[in-house]
């Protein structure tokens, strides 16, 4: 797991040294670079303007810059400057008298060029040099005397002049400019870091007060709901209404599975109850066996009564854990109906009686087992809650090539209101427990059978107070 | 002691019933929430015993009534639900008692003593009347030590007054108060068994509790 916030923080702010470090060094570069230019333009500047100085006449070559007093920077004593001059390369002519014993190295530069360089000057000083391949000026002499004489200005030959001077001005210059660029570099990135680390805290506050509100929310409070003051942001919003509707799904789920819980804990609490009142009672009048035997008989109508929730709902905890398989197979439906009917209702139908609208010879292919669980619990359902004598209706057809059935029987207090609630685990019309049997589970295993068996089950209502159910789905045999 | 059972399933209304009468108690049955308060509006009672989830009229809704009606007999809700809001809006409505099923059968009629007891102001379940002792947990009477046999009907009948001393019962509140109402009970019966009691304490060599106050009825002073 990591932290979004250090992520953004360090990946910015890494960014941002990468970027101003490229950014100072090419601008000191460029900087360092025209500051260099600039120096070795005067050093070239102060060298031409030796070279100017430099004439040959039929006297040979003269040097005016060498005059006594002329250019005081080329004599001993503090800031010194240095040259020295060769004809062809290798004779010397003339050096500085601030060389003494010393000698400008010679580079070799090509007639007509020049090149610069660094050096350690005599004196110690770092230094930089330029160094200039010419030809001296001939100096042409009007004077109609010389040609008197009889004198010839001898030909002029290439001359070497090396220039040099201290550079440790430009070093501390370039030196200056190095430590402003950077330190103004350093200071924007801490300004920026901090800058940074404060936008994306900020910019990240509601997803950290998002955290807080989901963190603090727990089982006990599920009926909180994630809220935020002022503007929501576009990318919060979503995931805030998604935290919302999963939690009142969660809180949904929450409260069925205790209303399940208190459910199935009343239900077998009332039928524990009548059996321990039975076991205590019973020790109370040993010697009354026609009381005795009547209550073994309801010993026996609890134990039978429990054992169809217990059996009921470990039904609907297989379906629900997807553990049931539909093995469908051919089935005769009418007679399959009268087998259900009969055994369902096994002589306790209160003078009701099935009444069938099955094609003959009508064959579906479905799971026998499954089918016969959900005809036998609409046929009990049907019989328990219909008036006296009632007909309990079952009809079937084929439509679109598949076998749609349908169950009715005349309800006696059913509401429109109800038909919602109908497949609700323990739901029943009248919330007293009876002893009829019925635990209310009935239309929740059938319906948790019917999506095993892919079919659908619609509930239904009229006008006339008949109640049907619609099973749609069933598949018609092929052979 | 005479109970409305208020429950409707008929299989606990049957046991508790056989067990109740076992115990001393004379038990009236209702099986619905109707029922019950035709039988309140007919009846007294020392107690109810009152399930919640009844058909017709829910048990709240029978006490709230009761209450209502201005009905001060004690009320002991005998429920499958037992979360404390059950339990708190049961106690908040004007019962006395809440038992959760399942319960101890024993316990039951030990809560029914106690609110019999609270009743009549008693403390103690061994009540002491002229020497007489009725422990009333054991259901059994004694005098100086020696233990006074009587019948079932000639204990409550010695209970019943003992509890309510000073006051005189007629012969008709004596058989209101004793026997359900599905009982046949005439007033011969009522004297045969106070002369039986009478004829038994006197045997023993204890006082003459019982007395008759010509025209009015019986008490114990």
């Amino acid at each position: 797991m990591y932290s979004i916030r250090n992520k953004l923080n360090l990946t910015i702010i890494a960014s941002m040294i990468l970027v101003l470090s490229i950014a100072a060094v090419f601008l000191y570069g460029r900087v360092a670079g025209q500051v260099e230019q600039i120096f070795d333009t005067a050093l070239f500047d102060k060298a031409h303007s030796l070279i100017s100085l430099t004439e040959l006449d039929e006297e040979g070559l003269e040097f005016d810059f060498a005059e006594e007093g002329v250019m005081l920077e080329f004599q001993a004593g503090e800031a010194m400057q240095y040259y020295q001059l060769w004809e062809r390369g290798v004779e010397l002519l003339i050096k500085s008298p601030s060389l003494g014993d010393a000698d400008l190295p010679l580079l070799g530069t090509d007639p007509g060029l020049h090149q610069f360089a660094d050096l350690v000057l005599p004196d110690g000083r770092k230094g930089r040099l330029i160094e200039i391949n010419f030809m001296p000026r001939i100096e042409v002499e009007d004077d109609e005397d010389d040609e008197d004489f009889g004198l010839e200005t001898p030909p002029a030959q290439p001359i070497t002049m090396v220039f040099a001077r201290e550079r440790e001005s430009l070093d501390a210059t370039l030196l200056a400019i190095g430590s402003t660029i950077f330190g103004v570099i350093l200071a924007v990135l801490a300004l920026a870091g901090l800058l940074t680390w404060w936008l994306v805290g900020s910019g990240l506050s509601p997803l950290s007060r998002l955290a807080r509100q989901v963190s603090d929310i727990d089982e006990s409070s599920l009926d909180a709901r994630l809220t935020h003051e002022g503007k929501q942001s576009i990318e919060i919003a979503p995931i805030e209404d998604q935290l919302n509707h999963l939690l009142e799904r969660l809180q949904s789920a929450f409260e069925r599975e205790k209303r399940f819980s208190a459910n199935v804990a009343h239900e077998l609490r009332t039928p524990l109850s009548e059996l321990k009142t039975l076991a205590e009672v019973a020790a109370m009048v040993p010697d009354d066996p026609e009381q005795l035997a009547q209550f073994f008989r309801d010993v026996g109508e609890i134990s039978g009564q429990m054992e169809k929730i217990v059996i009921t709902l470990l039904e609907l905890a297989r379906s629900e854990a997807g553990l049931l398989r539909s093995d469908p197979e051919d089935i005769e439906l009418s007679r399959y109906c009268d087998e259900i009917w009969q055994h369902a209702i096994n002589g306790q139908g209160s003078g009701k009686s099935l009444v069938k609208n099955i094609p003959e010879g009508l064959v579906i292919s479905t799971d026998r087992e499954k089918l016969g669980m959900i005809l036998s619990n609409l046929f009990i359902n049907a019989v328990s809650y219909s008036p006296d004598n009632a007909e309990i209706r079952i009809a079937a057809e084929v439509r679109y090539d598949n076998v749609v059935l349908e169950v009715k029987n005349a309800s006696i207090d059913l509401k429109p209101e109800d038909i919602v609630h109908m497949k609700d685990r323990f739901w029943r019309k009248q919330l007293a427990r009876d002893d009829s049997g019925h635990s209310g589970l009935g239309l929740t295993l059938v319906d948790a059978l019917a999506r095993i068996m892919k079919l659908d089950v619609d509930l239904q209502l009229d006008n006339q107070q008949t109640f049907m159910v619609t099973i749609s789905g069933i598949q018609p045999s092929l052979h | 002691m005479k109970l409305l059972l208020v429950e409707d399933s008929e299989r606990l209304q049957r046991s508790l019933t056989t067990g109740l009468q076992k115990n001393g108690f004379t038990v009236d049955q209702a099986f619905d929430g109707e029922e019950a308060l035709a039988y309140i509006a007919t009846n007294q009672y020392e107690a109810i015993v009152l399930d919640l989830m009844l058909p017709k009229v829910d048990g709240l809704s029978v006490l709230s009534r009761l209450r209502g009606n201005g009905n001060d007999t004690h009320v002991l809700i005998l429920s499958a639900n037992d979360q404390t809001e059950d339990r708190v809006r049961g106690l908040n409505l004007g019962a006395d008692d809440y038992l959760v099923k399942p319960f101890s059968f024993d316990e039951l009629v030990s809560r029914l003593r106690a609110l019999n007891r609270r009743r009549s102001g008693e403390k103690n379940p061994v009540i002491e009347v002229g020497g007489v002792t009725i422990d009333t947990v054991a259901r059994q009477v004694s005098f100086a030590n020696t233990t006074i046999a009587l019948t079932p009907h000639e204990y409550r009948l010695l209970e019943f007054l003992s509890h309510r001393r000073g006051r005189v019962y007629s012969h008709d509140q004596l058989i209101d108060q004793l026997y359900d109402a599905s009982s046949y009970v005439t007033r011969n019966a009522v004297e045969a068994h106070i002369s039986s009691l009478r004829k038994r304490l006197k045997k023993a060599g204890a006082p003459q509790l019982v007395k008759t106050r010509r025209g009015f009825g019986y008490l114990i002073e």
